[in-house]
């Protein structure tokens, strides 16, 4: 009795998970293309100044309401978000593929070069990440792709770690050594046996850190690390906005509303993924 | 229950933040619609502090001040070192010879007259009545002291000051200059010149011994200095007894330090903040200042070298835009180099308007016109696009530098910003910029020679784009060798009028300068040269 409860409460949940996979997926999907095509979406142009329209609240022609040149907060949020998204894909896509490459080598090989790869990532990790990604970017001067490398110079390591740990793992595993006794070479049991097996793990850690990183973008921009005006940017926007907060809080609420929607739908996404692939969850079925 | 959890920490957070944009809004409505808020927040406030402004009789003073910190050079209130006589005269500590009055012209201050003996002597001399804090007279003998160690440390003084010896008989002081200075009066205005007690030296935090009407008896760079009042003031009575100048480089926590009531006054404040304080619960003091926003051309730029280029930048930015609307109506659109109120001022100059549809004829008949459609102008294959270099320190340089780039998009100009702490660097690679955008205090001292010195010259230093123009070498050297008053007036009209019809320089706005009290300060007032802020007049009640 108790056991068939148990089956159907986790076909349940898979189910369920599954559900809530496609749910974010769409969401996200639907964001995806909103920042893709923000440009014809934008009822205004956002770079177009109007001094009359200055500082205007939130009415039906804004719908954010405008900020001090006289923009439209709307058409800047939704243009922002390109920025602000396609920048963060772009530094998550960078550091998970090369964290994973030299996180794989490293664990497959081993020896010296592993020993010196992996003390410099430790030295990486030893910092706060936002404090040396400042430092970073403060010498690269600002930009927002220098903000990107910035933060890529000090994510990476994440990446390689969880790839070494897991290469290390499934280099363990007897159809590897199968492998090699059957005559592949090193880079076939690489590509064909080890990277399938870790790259779960990866995905999962970078759906994760989409949302981080998008914050700590967000955040060096507005310290003047990354973006420059007049480009519309999140981090960058609210930065501008600060000192309304207290007179046109719309010129930094939109802006926040934009990273707040994005960053949840990422960390949900991610964690769903995270729970689909859960072995526990994919093999008691 | 993963995801019940999950839905209540989004939740949660969501609540968070409606609830963190809820006090903001109510602040926000409280100061704009109901003064019942506001009040309420002064008096709790207010009595948390008048605990300090009663007890024993004491009156306290906060001040808070975005710019007396090392970043200024102001690192402490030294006169002899790089800008930090303007802290010192600031906060009444120190006192020059001469000072500056509101319309800007000279009047004697420690000096009671002055005499021109020939183009090279001049004979000062001082009041019989005044004296250092610490009881000391202060005597032609102390003020030689002092202007010898001056212009033997301070390198811009011994510069501007040409002095070539200095001899002292009782109150009586007579200056030698090395070469005709009819500016040196100006000059011994400029805070620099603050007369401070060298016997009783420099202490090793940079605290001097001056005539003003506070003495300086603790002071941390980048944090604070500790006044208090001089007993032995000459000039009548000091009402404050204890005050606190407080740096506060941040704008944002300034506005909320003294909305908090932490501080009783403000210097620096941001424009945008500027409404939160726009009730009876506070007082502006403001003026306008020869502090200008210019737009300084590159004349080894083969784009700018082009005349209908310069033309249509100058009648391409919409400086009462800028004024108006970004700067919350708080400055004077410009004309000329110095503000239309002082003499030699813009009001009898011609400057173009801002005016697009005769800078897009301008370009036009240049043969800039927009052959691909895609809205910018080009020339030979050559796009007009125009580097900006300017710096975010001032407020206004990024306001200014994003809606100059919007009013010439109209245009057809192309304008690619940067924006840059590093902008003195740059500037020295003329290959790097066309336009430098920075701020000047252009006339502090009442007198136009220093602008075109330092900024119109061949031997400028401050001449980044290499403008040459044989006509203003020519006025400058009647400039710099005339004492008549009118004729100097004139001789400055001339050269900024050059200037505009070169379209060398583009003088946008100038900066009205503001400080912010509680209603219950009075006697603070702002004034057009800047520096002169805290008087034996500042009372609080």
């Amino acid at each position: 009795m108790s056991k068939a409860v148990t089956v159907r409460a986790q076909k349940l949940r898979r189910d369920n998970t599954k559900l809530r996979l496609y749910i974010f997926l769409v969401l996200v999907a639907a964001l995806l293309l909103a920042a893709l095509f923000s440009m014809r979406l934008a009822p205004y142009d956002p770079y177009l100044q109007n001094l009359d329209e200055a500082m205007q609240p939130p009415s039906a022609s804004h719908i954010m309401g405008t900020d001090q040149h006289g923009r439209d907060m709307f058409s800047r949020v939704l243009v922002g978000g390109r920025t602000s998204i396609f920048a963060t894909l772009a530094l998550v896509a960078v550091i998970s593929v090369f964290g994973t490459v030299v996180g794989t080598l490293c664990g497959y090989y081993g020896g010296r070069v592993d020993s010196v790869v992996m003390r410099i990532s430790d030295v990486c990790l030893a910092f706060p990440g936002l404090v040396f990604a400042m430092a970073v970017a403060a010498l690269l001067n600002g930009g927002i792709g220098n903000a990107v490398l910035a933060l890529a110079v000090v994510s990476w390591p994440k990446y390689s770690r969880v790839a070494r740990s897991q290469t290390l793992a499934v280099k363990a595993e007897d159809f590897v050594s199968a492998a090699k006794l059957a005559g592949s070479s090193s880079a076939q049991v690489i590509l064909r046996h080890i990277l399938p097996n870790i790259l779960g793990p990866v995905l999962v850690t970078a759906m994760l850190d989409i949302g981080t990183m998008m914050m700590e973008l967000a955040g060096l921009s507005f310290l003047g690390l990354g973006a420059v005006p007049p480009t519309a940017e999140w981090g960058n926007m609210m930065s501008t906005g600060r000192s309304m907060l207290q007179m046109y809080p719309w010129v930094v609420l939109s802006p926040g509303i934009g990273i707040f929607i994005s960053v949840v739908l990422f960390n949900l996404l991610g964690d769903t993924v995270r729970d689909y692939m859960d072995p526990r969850n994919s093999r008691s079925g | 229950m993963k995801k019940i959890i999950a839905v209540l920490l989004a939740l949660c957070l969501s609540a968070g933040m409606l609830a963190g944009c809820g006090s903001k809004g109510d602040t926000g409505s409280g100061t704009a619609g109901s003064a019942g808020t506001e009040a309420g927040k002064e008096t709790a406030a207010g009595s948390g502090d008048s605990g300090n402004t009663q007890s024993a009789g004491k009156k306290t003073f906060v001040f808070g001040d975005t710019t007396f910190n090392a970043e200024n050079e102001e690192p402490n209130v030294n006169p002899h070192n790089a800008y930090a006589g303007w802290a010192c005269i600031r906060y009444g500590v120190g006192e020059t010879l001469f000072r500056i009055n509101d319309s800007m012209e000279l009047e004697p201050w420690i000096a009671s007259s002055y005499e021109r003996i020939d183009d090279l002597t001049w004979k000062i001399a001082i009041k019989d009545s005044v004296c250092f804090s610490n009881g000391k007279a202060c005597d032609a003998a102390a003020v030689k002291a002092c202007l010898e160690d001056l212009i033997e440390v301070h390198g811009r003084a011994r510069g501007d000051l040409m002095i070539d010896s200095i001899e002292a008989d009782g109150l009586d002081l007579t200056i030698k200059t090395s070469v005709p200075a009819p500016s040196l009066l100006n000059y011994l205005s400029e805070p620099y010149g603050c007369i401070i007690d060298m016997e009783a030296g420099i202490t090793e935090d940079g605290i001097v011994v001056g005539t003003g009407p506070y003495v300086a008896v603790e002071l941390v760079t980048d944090d604070h200095l500790n006044l208090v009042k001089n007993e032995n003031y000459w000039d009548g009575g000091v009402k404050i007894d204890e005050i606190t100048v407080r740096t506060i480089s941040d704008g944002d926590t300034l506005a909320l330090a003294l909305q908090s009531g932490e501080i009783d006054a403000a210097y620096g404040m941001a424009y945008a903040s500027y409404p939160l304080f726009e009730n009876d619960n506070y007082t502006f003091s403001g003026t306008q200042t020869s502090r200008s926003f210019y737009c300084q051309m590159n004349f080894t730029s083969p784009v700018i070298q082009d005349d209908a280029v310069r033309e249509a930048v100058a009648m391409g930015i919409n400086k009462e835009g800028f004024v108006n609307t970004l700067l919350n109506g708080y400055g004077y659109v410009g004309k000329g180099a110095f503000p239309d109120t002082i003499a030699f001022g813009g009001s009898t100059l011609t400057a173009k308007a801002y005016d697009p549809e005769g800078a897009k004829a301008v370009l036009e008949e240049a043969g800039w016109v927009d052959s691909d459609g895609d809205g910018i102008r080009e020339k030979d294959g050559q796009k007009l696009a125009i580097r900006w270099l300017s710096y975010p320190s001032r407020q206004e340089l990024p306001l200014l530098a994003e809606s100059a780039q919007a009013t010439l998009k109209e245009i057809g100009i192309q304008v690619d910003l940067n924006v840059t702490a590093d902008h003195n660097n740059i500037a020295k690679d003329q290959s790097a910029w066309d336009i430098y955008v920075g701020a000047n205090v252009n006339c502090g001292l009442g007198d136009p020679a220093n602008f075109f010195s330092t900024h119109c010259l061949d031997a400028s230093t401050k001449n980044r784009g290499s403008y040459h123009s044989d006509k203003i070498e020519e006025l400058a050297v009647r400039l710099n060798s005339t004492f008549d008053t009118e004729e100097r007036n004139q001789t400055a009209i001339q050269m900024q009028q050059q200037l505009l019809d070169d379209n060398a320089f583009v003088f946008c706005s100038f900066l009205r300068m503001s400080m912010i009290s509680k209603s219950n300060v009075t006697g603070l007032a702002a004034h057009p040269c800047d520096f002169y802020e805290l008087t034996a007049d500042l009372d609080i009640n």
